[in-house]
């Protein structure tokens, strides 16, 4: 990703507007008595758009403000972001996406590792009281969200970050007629 | 060039890991710092905005879950609408001895209800935590409305939490299904005591623990806080705000964990406006 001054300003209005849309819309709407987490779709798609390095950056960047914002322990959310955002870039860099499967899958499957890596962190932090089965629910029901998320979330942030992105030369499906003779 | 810039990229990577275990390390166990304030201050204001546009769209979602909901809610609400009402006509008649009680004692004029005398601040909700873990709101009122540290904040069911911090402009509250969460409460009728704790994963479960196993505590009975005061120590809470509702109280496991499971009065995941109780008897 070629990141300008232009660029990195639509960086940080995704990444605020994504911290806003989750505090505010998507952590208070629940279904079946789980509310989605997009913060993990958007750092993984970032991933995925810009390699290893911006999603690492975005998911500390998005998970600092979230963390500040809750007024919660600084660095928790961080850790766990930069690692999903990271992962996803290092996808992107060691692989090709041929499928328009590959990031809904890949955000279903990084979310699970973020939800893990959020649980890990309160455990490494203390956790004081019981803990519910039912947060095994929780975690599975965020990730699957997330598979329905990611569609509009990664497309929409392609959209949104053409000019920077560097994209392998699309391959013509039409096949050059064989000269015979050539 | 590819090796100078793998190098550079787990440099950045080691650099961002290493800051988030220096802030976890430097901001865990401490009250909200300069930092998270000020960034809280500021963006206070947009969380508002973006609170009061995104209602519609989170009312027509909460419709369609709760129109699902609705069936198998409505047939517990008519086993619990006869109950409600045998208890409203004992109420009743409890509230008519109770005005005549406290005309005899005078208990109005006394301290201990004139030093108890909160203040309530109506807030809106205008943000909440995405995970489970850290079961938290922010709300839109702050230290410029009065509101400090630890006031208690309640819902038109019952208790909903505690202040964590202020700001000048909004508040964070810690929600009593938040696992640092511990309230001193008691069964009524009956008075045994206990400690409620959440469990964590499931918002409409909560534990009171630490009871009397040799009391009996069985389903429907409700729970309220304790709000004792001993040795010039005082609960956070003032005494007889409603927490929940019995819901399972086997015998083996109050005698074996001393603890029954209980569902809060609050819908703990649909807050919208709630109060906080300013002033009190602290401080």
């Amino acid at each position: 990703m070629i990141v300008t001054p232009k660029i990195f300003a639509r960086l940080a209005a995704i990444a605020i507007l994504a911290v806003l849309l989750q505090l505010s819309f998507f952590s208070r709407v629940e279904l079946l008595h789980t509310s989605a987490d997009v913060l993990p779709a958007v750092v993984i798609s970032l991933g995925l758009l810009g390699g290893s390095m911006t999603g690492a950056v975005a998911g500390f960047s998005l998970g600092f403000l979230v963390d500040c914002l809750l007024v919660a322990p600084l660095g928790g959310s961080s850790l766990v972001l930069l690692g999903a955002g990271y992962l996803a870039g290092l996808f992107r860099e060691r692989f090709d996406i041929h499928s328009s499967l590959v990031p809904p899958l890949l955000c279903m499957g990084l979310t699970l590792f973020a939800e893990l890596g959020f649980a890990a962190v309160q455990v490494m932090l203390g956790v004081d009281a019981p803990v519910s089965v039912l947060i095994v629910r929780d975690m599975l029901l965020k990730s699957i969200y997330a598979f329905f998320l990611a569609w509009p979330i990664y497309f929409g942030l392609r959209r949104a970050l053409r000019p920077a992105l560097v994209e392998e030369p699309k391959v013509s499906r039409r096949r050059q007629p064989t000269v015979l003779g050539a | 060039m590819y090796r100078k810039q793998v190098r550079r990229r787990r440099a950045v990577l080691t650099l961002l890991i290493i800051s988030s275990f220096l802030l976890l390390t430097i901001t865990y166990g401490q009250s909200s710092g300069g930092l998270q304030r000020g960034v809280s201050t500021v963006f206070s204001p947009l969380q508002t905005v973006a609170d009061r546009a995104l209602k519609p769209a989170r009312d027509l979602v909460g419709w369609f879950d709760k129109t699902f909901e609705a069936r198998g809610e409505n047939s517990r609400l008519k086993a619990e609408l006869v109950t409600a009402r045998r208890q409203a006509v004992a109420g009743q008649e409890a509230l008519q001895e109770n005005a005549q009680l406290r005309k005899l004692v005078e208990l109005d004029r006394g301290p201990a209800l004139a030093e108890s005398a909160y203040e309530p601040v109506i807030a809106r909700v205008i943000a909440r935590s995405p995970t489970v873990w850290n079961s938290a709101v922010t709300i839109d009122v702050g230290s410029g409305d009065r509101i400090r540290a630890d006031d208690p904040v309640i819902s038109g069911d019952g208790l909903v939490g505690l202040i964590a911090s202020t700001q000048g402009g909004s508040a964070q509250v810690t929600l009593i299904t938040d696992h640092t969460s511990a309230i001193s409460a008691k069964v009524v009728p009956g008075g045994v005591q206990g400690v409620i704790r959440p469990d964590i994963g499931d918002p409409e479960d909560l534990i009171l623990d630490f009871i009397d196993s040799t009391k009996d505590v069985h389903g429907g009975q409700a729970v309220v806080t304790s709000g004792w005061r001993a040795q010039g120590l005082a609960s956070l809470f003032p005494p007889g705000l409603p927490v929940g509702e019995v819901t399972s109280a086997p015998i083996v496991e109050q005698e074996a964990s001393q603890q029954v499971h209980l569902r809060p009065y609050a819908d703990i995941a649909n807050l919208d406006l709630v109060q906080v109780l300013t002033g009190g008897s602290r401080g």
